[in-house]
């Protein structure tokens, strides 16, 4: 069942599909639905990144419950309609947190999921499930070594400094409150909320870009 | 009109639809049963609302839990939201409009939506004053809409108490209004020491009681019907 639907989801465009065993995980409400797929895709499609993970999502819960298992769609954070009942269980979930599990990748020195191949540019979708899909290995620790480009590229001296590992998942890696007062103050001066230094500056993925923008028009 | 087998299929859809949270199928099966000419009132009651009492049921003998149920919900109201337009008022000898809100000092209102949401099938107007509701604002909202049914929800024991305010101050401007109380903390003893009229038994049965209230409203509506007929 796992080869079959990460193929799918590949074919579909997901640039990575991981699978989680989220036992102990989970708060109360969710924690029947203790396996996870989750989907990640390639943020650089813009705005189709949001529509592309919620068509995966919806691939993934039709093949799940044809196969008579349950299923929560959990949306992409960007993609949270918040007046249906269950948009009130999402805050109970994190997209990150099953993304490691399921060996996607790390949580970086910048506070964001990096992938070896793709670095802090995916989007993520999850899908929890009583489906006993095999899971992957998950991530334990951070691989960005002694790096500390996000650190020094920071405008706004956020970021800690602190590492990240899977047994240590409450640690103060970014000072939220500097980050998002920065993205005010450049909000109020260009208009544009989004300052994305530490996604651009992370040397992992960037091989996979150039190769990749290569092909493509160079934006 | 439909035919009675292209009804039984559709009622059947609907049903389905709601039981296994399919949002996409209780649009269509909704969209459907228009195309066909059926009475919207038929599709909810006997396609959407027998959908959510079997999800009660299974609610109830914990084969689903908290997010399916929400999800369930969430199906019911997206097949609701395309059948409304289109319902016939009701006649169920009874005015139909109630305010509702979860009282000040609470946030937690998930089961204060979906007894809401209960209501809106029945047809009643439904005043939501949302949650962290100021407890004057029951009262100044009864009066205004001139609604007969209050209901006031709470999770906490710390906010309940705000309740038994509420319902003195109700009863001091208009004794005849009925008042129902919902929530975690609540029970029939304090339903009764706090002077309401009615009380759902807790935030995760407040749905099986508003199914029940549907129910009856369900026996109301075929004993007019009955009593039209002849």
């Amino acid at each position: 069942m796992n080869i079959e639907l990460r193929n799918e989801l590949l074919s579909l465009g997901a640039a990575v599909v991981g699978f989680a065993d989220l036992r102990g995980y989970l708060t109360g409400e969710i924690a029947h639905l203790d396996r996870a797929v989750s989907i990640a895709v390639d943020r650089r499609l813009n705005e189709d990144t949001v529509s592309l993970l919620v068509k995966l999502q919806k691939r993934t819960v039709r093949d799940l419950k044809s196969r008579g298992y349950r299923t929560l769609a959990i949306p992409p954070d960007s993609d949270r309609n918040k007046t249906t009942f269950v948009s009130k269980l999402y805050s109970l979930f994190n997209h990150k947190m099953a993304a490691t599990s399921a060996g996607i990748g790390w949580i970086g020195k910048n506070g964001l999921l990096i992938s070896a191949d793709y670095g802090p540019r995916l989007s993520l979708a999850t899908v929890l499930t009583d489906a006993p899909l095999e899971p992957d290995a998950p991530m334990e620790h951070s691989l960005c070594g002694g790096c500390t480009l996000c650190i020094q590229y920071c405008p706004s001296q956020a970021i800690t400094g602190a590492e990240w590992s899977r047994s240590r998942p409450i640690i103060e890696l970014v000072r939220l409150g500097s980050c998002r007062s920065h993205k005010a103050t450049k909000r109020a001066t260009d208009g544009k909320p989004n300052c994305g230094l530490c996604i651009n500056i992370c040397p992992y993925g960037r091989k996979n870009i150039e190769a990749s923008e290569g092909k493509k028009v160079r934006r | 009109m439909a035919t009675d087998e292209k009804r039984t299929e559709l009622l059947a859809k609907l049903r389905n639809a709601v039981i296994q949270y399919d949002e996409d199928a209780s649009k269509e099966g909704a969209q459907e049963a228009l195309n066909e000419g059926m009475d919207a009132n038929d599709a909810i009651f006997n396609g959407l609302v027998s959908g959510m009492e079997e999800v009660g049921r299974m609610f109830e003998a914990q084969e689903y839990f908290v997010p399916e149920m929400l999800m369930c919900a969430d199906a019911l109201y997206a097949g609701l939201d395309i059948l409304k337009p289109h319902v016939k008022q009701l006649d169920l000898g009874v005015k139909g409009s109630v305010v509702i809100g979860t009282v000040e000092g609470d946030v937690h209102d998930i089961g204060k939506n979906i007894v809401k949401m209960m209501f809106d099938v029945a047809g009643f107007t439904v005043y939501d004053l949302g949650r962290d509701v100021p407890l004057e604002k029951f009262v100044e909202e009864q009066m205004k809409t001139d609604s007969d049914l209050v209901c006031l929800s709470a999770m906490m024991t710390t906010t309940m108490t705000g309740m038994k305010k509420v319902i003195d101050d109700l009863r001091k401007k208009n004794p005849n209004v009925k008042i129902m109380l919902g929530g975690a903390p609540v029970s029939q003893d304090v339903a009764d020491k706090y002077g309401a009229d009615g009380y759902a038994k807790d935030a995760t049965n407040a749905l099986k009681d508003a199914i029940n209230m549907i129910a009856s409203l369900k026996k109301m509506k075929d004993e007019v019907e009955a009593r039209k007929a002849k």
